[in-house]
């Protein structure tokens, strides 16, 4: 993982193929120590990137996934209240609760940590986890401003306890959907990366890399076929997750080729909207089919 | 592709501090990284990226851990720092082309890795950012052989489109003329943009978030608080602690057709919609539209008011199109839908109806930005005229969709649009044309002074509704 070919052969081993300037990315991201966001349409492989990272780095993955409302009790850490009080409750029973003191029940046996808060700190493998902030967008602003600590000096902040820092800051991917623009500040602390569309050859070994038992004839169909429907005006464009759905789907279907039947029983698991099937199905697919083998 | 090394000394010990070895092999000067670093931080600078000091550090650094002879790596680690939205990567791929063969050009066969310092980068900061932009197009155009003899296979690709510039310049007269008097208001319509703000200020509709705070009214328990404020009676659950969901204005997404005579009523929309975003209590997108959609959030983000509408003016590139209402709604249903109303906003329509286009591709695609969005809001200036009925071919298809139908261009609509966005509405729950007649006859037969003490007296039903729906205590 020391070179920007070392990243590309690790994720090729681990059935990740991509580009080389998200090889590049992701390499930077290592050396620099900067978080990496990750944008692009849905299903490129945004978040099976941080994945594969962790499992080449050999590092514990640790995800936290974002929706409207998310706070700090759920994403980085919160007091385990009812441990507090069956402990001044023990206190009482014994008699000591005269020489208590009220750091006894805001000390670290009583935190519970969050995703965030567990990223900070080491697992004793010296090893330092992958963290992925997965759908950044879909948190509200208040969350992102709080990450902004984190993702600068990789350190949170406990009012009782103090400031917690890592030994070795986490390895951070971001990912977003872009159903908003994260904030400039958020981005300033990262390198950024637009995941596109795979090219068709590299799409041909992505199928090949994760669906190793389809025919080869049948892999260059349906990336062909794929190819040609994200060129057609769609509400929502196909993307690498329903290629290999497809492939997979054709495969148990026990399809060897594509034809104009095999494609209409099976366009729901490659297009998710219903005008988009309506529009497609029947004579278009036919075409576009037709069109595919001519290009293959 | 390296170039070749410069005099880069085998013994670690003798190399000057300045010097970096880069994991190629080849000795590069620090300085010079620094230098060319910056300086290419503010020709992406000048070229409209957001660029800052930190990220120009960070690619120098990065450059240190790439091949600075490979092209392609180059790119991609300066990718990866400076740029930071999808459209921008257009915009930084033009200026790195540029940059590349410069440095190519300016590179003796076997001299150093990088360039001297004394650079493009550094003067064009000093004498301001626009004209970097400017030496850079001289410095590309003029020895185009050398440089693609110089930057041999790397270069030649991307040499047409480095001169296809996007400029507002190709206009016919008519057009410049329309053009010019975009950003001019007249005293009375900035009067009335203003006023409207000043009104609405305190009464844009919120929406519930996910988010809670703390309130004595609250209809929520609150155990993290209640337990917390209860340690100090030794875990004796004394108190009750209550919480509700905090309250955000809805987003507010405007839709301007300027197509001939709309232009007047959308301008003064935008007006509004820009002294929103400078109050900066609610967030807006606005669009313009004739035959095609352009995004000018941007552009009204200006804080002097006139330029920003001169901006949008200029961003504008069919100026003299008529209307194809399905189009733009499509794209920006495809486009811009889930990024700018997500948290269900309301969508505004400032347009005459006069499409065309295909009325059934209107009628879709209004129905399928109603569904993306909480309220939609039809501003037609014809509307004001007595006897009016909605049978042009657009506004006809797209009116059964619409939630409140309303004359534009008078005060009194603007009125009663103001009382949309504070989320009062007349027979609430009738939607569509029902609801629109309503309003339509209401917003007519109000004088101005009593239309405003009858809106000024609304938000106490607003709140009145709320307590019902168990914001009270309990």
């Amino acid at each position: 993982m020391r070179s920007i070919e070392g990243v590309q052969g690790a994720f090729r081993e681990r059935g990740y193929i991509c580009e080389r300037s998200l090889a590049t990315a992701v390499f930077l991201s290592l050396e620099l120590g900067r978080p990496l966001l990750l944008e692009g349409e849905a299903g490129v492989g945004k978040t099976e990137l941080a994945k594969v990272l962790a499992s080449s780095l050999d590092a514990r993955l640790i995800r936290l996934q974002c929706y409207e409302g998310l706070d700090v009790n759920t994403a980085v850490y919160e007091w385990n209240y009812p441990r507090q009080m069956l402990e001044i409750r023990l206190l009482e029973a014994r008699g000591d609760i005269d020489r208590a003191k009220a750091h006894d029940i805001f000390s670290t046996e009583f935190l519970i940590k969050r995703p965030l808060l567990q990223a900070l700190e080491s697992d004793g493998t010296g090893t330092p986890p992958v963290l992925l902030i997965d759908e950044i967008d879909r948190a509200d602003e208040e969350f992102e401003a709080y990450l902004l600590e984190i993702l600068s000096d990789f350190q949170v902040t406990v009012p009782e306890i103090g400031t917690i820092r890592a030994e070795q800051p986490p390895r951070v991917i971001l990912t977003s959907n872009r159903t908003r623009e994260v904030h400039d500040a958020l981005k300033r602390r990262c390198l950024y990366h637009w995941i596109d569309y795979p090219t068709p050859a590299k799409e041909y070994e992505i199928v090949v890399a994760r669906v190793p038992d389809a025919p080869e004839h049948l892999a260059r169909q349906v990336v062909a076929f794929i190819h040609r429907l994200r060129e057609a005006d769609l509400t929502k464009v196909p993307g690498v997750a329903e290629t290999l759905d497809w492939a997979a789907a054709l495969l148990s279907l026990g399809a060897v080729e594509l034809s104009p039947e095999v494609v209409d029983t099976s366009l729901g698991v490659v297009l998710k909207y219903e005008e988009d099937i309506r529009r497609i199905q029947g004579e278009t697919a036919a075409r576009y089919l037709a069109e595919a083998a001519a290009g293959a | 592709m390296a170039p070749a090394p410069g005099a880069a000394p085998d013994d670690q010990s003798t190399v000057p501090t300045a010097v970096i070895l880069a994991p190629g092999g080849q000795a590069v000067d620090g300085r010079r990284l620094v230098g060319e670093a910056v300086g290419f931080g503010r020709a992406l600078r000048a070229g409209g990226l957001a660029v800052d000091l930190g990220a120009a550090i960070d690619f120098s650094r990065a450059l240190t851990l790439v091949d600075v002879g490979d092209r392609e790596q180059v790119r991609a680690a300066g990718e990866a720092v400076f740029v930071r939205r999808r459209d921008d990567r257009i915009v930084y791929d033009r200026i790195f082309e540029r940059w590349w063969r410069r440095r190519a050009a300016r590179l003796p066969s076997d001299g150093p890795a990088l360039p001297p310092l004394e650079d493009e980068g550094l003067d064009a900061g000093a004498d301001g950012t626009d004209t970097g932009a400017a030496d850079d197009d001289h410095a590309a155009g003029e020895p185009l052989g050398q440089l693609l003899a110089a930057a041999g296979e790397d270069g030649d690709e991307a040499v047409t489109p480095d001169r296809t510039v996007i400029a507002p310049d190709a206009f016919s007269t008519a057009e410049a003329l329309r053009h010019r008097e975009f950003d001019r208001m007249t005293a009375a319509e900035l009067r009335d943009a203003e006023r409207l703000v000043d009104l609405l200020k305190p009464h844009l509709e919120q929406r519930r978030t996910r988010r809670h705070e703390l309130h004595r009214h609250g209809r929520y328990l609150a155990p993290r608080a209640m337990y917390r404020r209860n340690l100090a009676t030794g875990g004796d659950l004394t108190e009750w602690v209550w919480r509700r969901p905090t309250r955000r204005p809805r987003p507010i997404v405007v839709l301007c057709d300027i197509s001939g005579s709309m232009e007047r009523h959308s301008r003064l929309l935008l007006r509004f919609v820009q002294a929103l975003s400078a109050a900066s209590i609610v967030r807006t997108e606005s669009f313009v539209f004739g035959t095609r959609l352009t995004r000018v959030t941007r552009q009204l983000r200006d804080r002097d008011r006139d330029r920003a509408l001169a901006n949008v003016a200029d961003a504008v590139e069919d100026w003299a199109g008529g209307t194809r209402i399905g189009a733009s709604f499509r794209d920006f249903n495809l486009k811009w839908a889930r990024r700018t109303l997500r948290s269900s906003g309301v969508v505004i329509v400032v347009s005459d109806g006069w499409d065309r286009g295909d009325p059934a591709l209107v009628a879709s695609e209004t129905a399928r930005l109603r569904r993306n969005c909480h309220r939609l809001v039809w501003l037609n200036p014809l509307a004001g005229v007595p006897g009016y009925q909605p049978l042009a071919g657009g506004m006809q298809a797209a009116h059964p969709y619409i939630d409140d139908f309303l004359p534009a261009g008078t005060v009194a609509s603007l009125e009663r649009l103001g009382e949309i966005l504070a989320g009062v509405r007349a027979g609430d729950l009738r939607r569509g044309s029902e609801a629109a007649a309503a309003t339509d006859a209401g917003a007519r037969s109000s004088p101005t002074a009593a239309g405003l003490a009858a809106w000024a007296a609304r938000p106490m039903a607003s709140t009145g509704r709320d307590t019902l729906e168990g914001d009270g205590p309990r």
